[in-house]
């Protein structure tokens, strides 16, 4: 191997730092440069040249999630993203009130607005059991993270196209949550689905601030995949709240062979066919419909076709950040012995801050460049 | 329009294609010369920069070229470019004018080297 080649394909290999599109682009333009600016002999890049590089790789993959550039998937997804997640949180929030008002009662409108789905008079009863100001701040705190309300102003906001005061709803309701948490001493890490939903907010407001694609609403959204993803969430909503099964008991195959006198009692004990098929009570299949299990398999064919393309499978990986991030975070909070509170707190609470300081961030760049690709053109999501 | 000040790579970067459409070898040696060896592109820096101007509509491809077995794509300044350019040398004029004019009232006024 000449030394000439031996040093570019070392260039090259360096090279491959950059996003696929960007060595689509520039590639044999920058090797070209590399190789003219080279010393006589020179075998492997230099130091400099090596952190020159990869910097500026890690520059550019920024920028293009970010940002975007040209047509590319991250941008498309940062773009979906902003739009299709207050629609599914809506969504979600909507199948929580359904399933689980129409097992338990729907409630006040009081009660709907602290997210108490299916536990009417909650709101009222948590006034009655605690102090005003312990009442209050627990009801708020609550609306802000179950109630269905911070999420339909968001819907109504970027579908409005209204994408900076969206960014700065999104920014204030974990702000808000964070202030009335910190004020009553409340312990952050582990909280139920709290901290999902604040990252989640944070994450919304950082995208809105992110894409120029939303600021065109409703426009920008590309609906076959969001109502997969919409009827996905709703199978999920109505998998973890007890699925429809509770609702609509249906006799086993045994209990209707019973009934129509096929099989006496004792005859079968819990019957062949609910061995073959798991049904029956407290068999495998009841348990496993109890739960949701026909749903969640609706989720996953949802998923699959989902993941088809690069825009759809990279909405996905960050509609599942907030979500991994509260896992992490739960994680924590099963230490033995317990962190100290306000580690927890610390832990929980950090994730927030960078993300909201990602957001200022992105908000003090320059207008014209989000969503605008390398050559100037509008950002065009894909796949 | 931007009206942030251009940082001085960015602004070497524009006032290299000022006179002229060129190659990224060439506007990184024309940097360096300007700046009298002061700023020394790097490739990576170079095209990341050139990817921001470009974005921003400062910049644009001329043409490509092969020399040599390698590809070599030339780039020229765009009118709104230009224009950002000149303001930003009349921006600069302008404070190395009250720079110098104040530094030569701080000498009078301590009878120092004007």
């Amino acid at each position: 191997m000449s030394t000439a080649s031996g040093l570019e394909d070392r260039y090259r290999r360096l090279l491959r730092c950059y996003p696929a599109w960007y060595r689509r682009q520039h590639e044999e333009e920058i090797l070209g440069v590399l190789m003219t600016a080279a010393r006589p002999g020179q075998r492997r890049p230099g130091a400099r040249e090596f952190a020159d590089l990869l910097w500026s790789a890690l520059k550019i993959r920024a920028r293009t999630v970010l940002r975007g550039a040209g047509s590319q998937p991250w941008a498309g997804a940062v773009t979906q993203f902003a739009l299709v997640l207050p629609l599914l949180m809506v969504v979600l929030r909507v199948t929580e009130l359904c399933v689980r008002g129409a097992q338990y009662g729907f409630g006040s409108p009081a009660d709907i607005l602290i997210g108490a789905y299916g536990e009417p008079g909650a709101y009222t009863r948590s006034f009655q059991l605690n102090p005003f100001q312990v009442a209050l701040s627990g009801n708020v705190t609550d609306a802000l993270t179950a109630g269905p309300l911070p999420w339909l102003a968001l819907a109504v906001l970027v579908g409005l196209g209204l994408r900076r005061a969206a960014a700065a709803l999104a920014a204030c309701v974990p702000l808000a949550f964070l202030a009335i948490a910190l004020t009553n001493d409340y312990t952050l890490a582990g909280g139920p689905r709290t901290d999902g939903i604040l990252y989640a907010c944070a994450l919304e407001s950082l995208a809105l601030l992110a894409s120029a694609g939303t600021a065109g609403g409703w426009q920008a959204l590309r609906w076959r995949p969001a109502v997969l993803l919409a009827a996905g969430t709703t199978a999920l909503g109505v998998a973890v709240n007890g699925g429809f099964w509770r609702l609509f008991p249906v006799p086993t195959a045994v209990q209707r062979a019973r009934r129509l006198r096929l099989l006496g009692p004792g005859q079968i004990p819990h019957g062949f066919l609910d061995r073959l098929l798991g049904t029956g009570p407290g068999g495998l299949g009841d348990w496993l419909l109890a739960q949701g299990t026909l749903v969640a398999l609706i989720v996953v064919v949802i998923v699959v076709m989902l993941v088809s393309s690069p825009v759809n499978r990279r909405v996905l990986i960050l509609l599942a950040v907030p979500f991994a991030l509260e896992s992490v975070i739960y994680a924590c909070s099963l230490v033995n012995p317990p962190l100290p509170a306000a580690v927890g707190n610390a832990i929980a609470t950090l994730p927030l801050l960078v993300i909201l300081l990602a957001a200022i961030a992105v908000s003090r760049w320059p207008e014209r460049g989000a969503g605008a690709g390398p050559t100037g053109r509008p950002t065009t999501p894909d796949g | 329009m931007n009206d942030r000040p251009l940082r001085e790579p960015t602004f070497l970067i524009l006032t290299a294609l000022a006179q002229g459409p060129q190659h990224g070898y060439g506007i990184m040696t024309d940097v360096e010369r300007m700046s009298d060896g002061r700023v020394r592109l790097r490739p990576g820096t170079l095209y990341a920069a050139l990817d921001r101007v470009v974005a921003d509509g400062l910049v644009e491809a001329d043409r490509e070229e092969v020399v040599n077995g390698r590809l070599r794509r030339y780039y020229r300044l765009t009118p709104p470019g230009s224009g950002r350019l000149a303001a930003e040398v009349d921006r600069l004029r302008q404070n190395a004018s009250v720079a110098a004019r104040r530094l030569r009232l701080g000498a009078q006024q301590t009878g120092g080297p004007a």
